[in-house]
């Protein structure tokens, strides 16, 4: 059970006011009305369709991005873990573990910051989740550059990226963050390879798009279903309704006296 | 709000989950057929490497065309087949590493082929299923590294490139069924008329 205190002011509010995101036990939660004041509930802003996690004005991708956020920060924890140990694992000169580990450690820092903001259900502005990731692909891109380009192995590291990216973004996005990626990596790869090499480079360009266009697959399908479940639902709850409705009336019968 | 009962059971949910997640797996296999058809007319150097290696692909191909047209058609596959056309995808894109002619094992670079494919397998089945696949992915990758005499074992640079393409491979699969569990729960949720996930489905439908 979580210990979380409602607070209007820290949390993300749902479209209809009446449910607040608890980060800590990832779930969402009927918001407690004060004694002294009424919850101010957050009017609808139809003229603004923003998607950003703080503006949540009633759009369902705004609540995708943070669920798929979630995914996004494990894939980026996953990164500094696993760069962390290689990192230490034989180090071949002083600048590039010099550079590894600032790189590291500062994505570190903003991931941190941004799994607090999940945890305690805070609205993460919508350019920092974007900005997290591009700082993800800068710094594979980073430690792409200084071990030389396509014969560096770190460049498998764009796929924990990508997978993170293609579930929590919408689709152009996606599509921008994944050419992004293909394009970078595509001309630095060309750049350092050699042409026996080049059957490779596109083997790693398309695998990396292929993993995108799944996890968005993916995620679009399952926005898919939770509409038709709620229109399935609706449906049955209009026939409660038009039976109820439709019942005769009946009266109890006279007791005999 | 009236308690309405829940529209769909477990097993419904678990053969939807296969109907709907068959096409991100057949996806990832059509990255894979591409991928080995312009590897093999890319590199090969005679007829006799041409017609040796092609017949892989287009058996392979052969088979998601299947799997592509039962889908279309709306009549989905069982667990089983589904499962057991994936463990295909993993034999072929090992015996890739380990035959493929110039580079074997470690030094083969079509290991990311091992990618997609399991990526979109967690993104279809339950946890215990996902682990194993992906440990399968893994244990086979890393024998055919072994197995080739490409890896030492002298905890040197080698081993930790096979140890990060290891890593990387389960983080495919964990992060993809981790989403797959968010989703999952959010499906059940909306299917059961939670209040809030009917006001968000509404607000997105209306918008």
């Amino acid at each position: 059970m979580s210990t979380t205190q409602w607070n209007p002011a820290s949390h993300l509010v749902s479209p209809d006011g009446k449910w607040y995101w608890d980060g800590a036990a990832q779930e969402w939660k009927p918001i407690g009305q004060p004694a002294s004041e009424p919850v101010p509930t957050r009017p609808p802003a139809p003229a603004q369709p923003s998607r950003g996690l703080n503006s949540f004005a009633g759009t369902i991708r705004s609540e995708d991005l943070a669920y798929g956020q979630t995914v996004l920060v494990w894939a980026r924890w996953i990164l500094i873990g696993t760069g962390l140990l290689l990192s230490f694992w034989s180090p071949k000169d002083l600048l590039t573990l010099q550079i590894q580990l600032a790189a590291i450690i500062a994505l570190a820092f903003g991931n941190f910051y941004l799994h607090v903001q999940l945890l305690r259900g805070q609205a993460a502005l919508d350019n920092v989740v974007y900005g997290a990731s591009l700082a993800d692909i800068a710094v594979v891109t980073a430690l792409v550059l200084v071990q030389g380009g396509y014969p560096s192995p770190v460049f498998i590291f764009y796929f924990a990226a990508i997978v993170g990216i293609s579930v929590a973004f919408p689709t152009p996005i996606t599509g921008l963050y994944t050419s992004l990626v293909v394009g970078l990596y595509g001309v630095i790869s060309l750049a350092t390879a050699t042409t026996d090499e080049y059957p490779a480079v596109f083997t790693r360009l398309l695998t990396l798009a292929a993993v995108a266009v799944c996890g968005n697959l993916f995620a679009r399908h399952e926005a898919q279903r939770r509409e038709v479940a709620i229109r399935i639902h609706d449906e049955l709850l209009d026939e409660i309704e038009q039976g109820a409705s439709s019942q005769p009336e009946t009266q109890p019968a006279a007791p005999a006296s | 709000m009236p308690n309405v009962r829940e529209v769909r059971t477990a097993a419904q949910a678990d053969q939807e989950d296969v109907f709907f997640g068959q096409t991100v797996i057949m996806w990832a296999r059509w990255s894979v057929i591409v991928a080995g058809i312009m590897l093999v007319l890319w590199t090969s150097t005679n007829v006799s490497l041409l017609t040796q290696t092609m017949p892989f692909f287009l058996v392979l191909m052969a088979v998601n065309f299947f799997l592509h047209g039962r889908y279309v058609m709306g009549s989905p596959l069982n667990r089983t087949i589904v499962t057991v056309a994936s463990v295909i995808d993993l034999v072929l894109i090992t015996a890739i590493v380990v035959l493929w002619p110039g580079a074997h094992g470690l030094n083969n670079q079509f290991y990311v082929l091992y990618f997609p494919v399991v990526f979109a397998f967690a993104l279809v089945f339950t946890r215990k299923i996902e682990v194993a696949y992906t440990g399968l992915a893994m244990l086979a990758y890393a024998l055919a590294c072994l197995l080739t005499g490409t890896v030492p074992l002298d905890l040197g640079n080698e081993d930790k490139v096979l140890v990060m393409r290891l890593i990387v491979i389960a983080a495919m699969g964990f992060l993809g069924n981790y989403y797959f569990r968010i989703q999952r729960d959010r499906l059940a949720r909306a299917a059961r008329g939670d209040r809030k996930t009917l006001a968000d489905v509404r607000a997105g439908l209306a918008r």
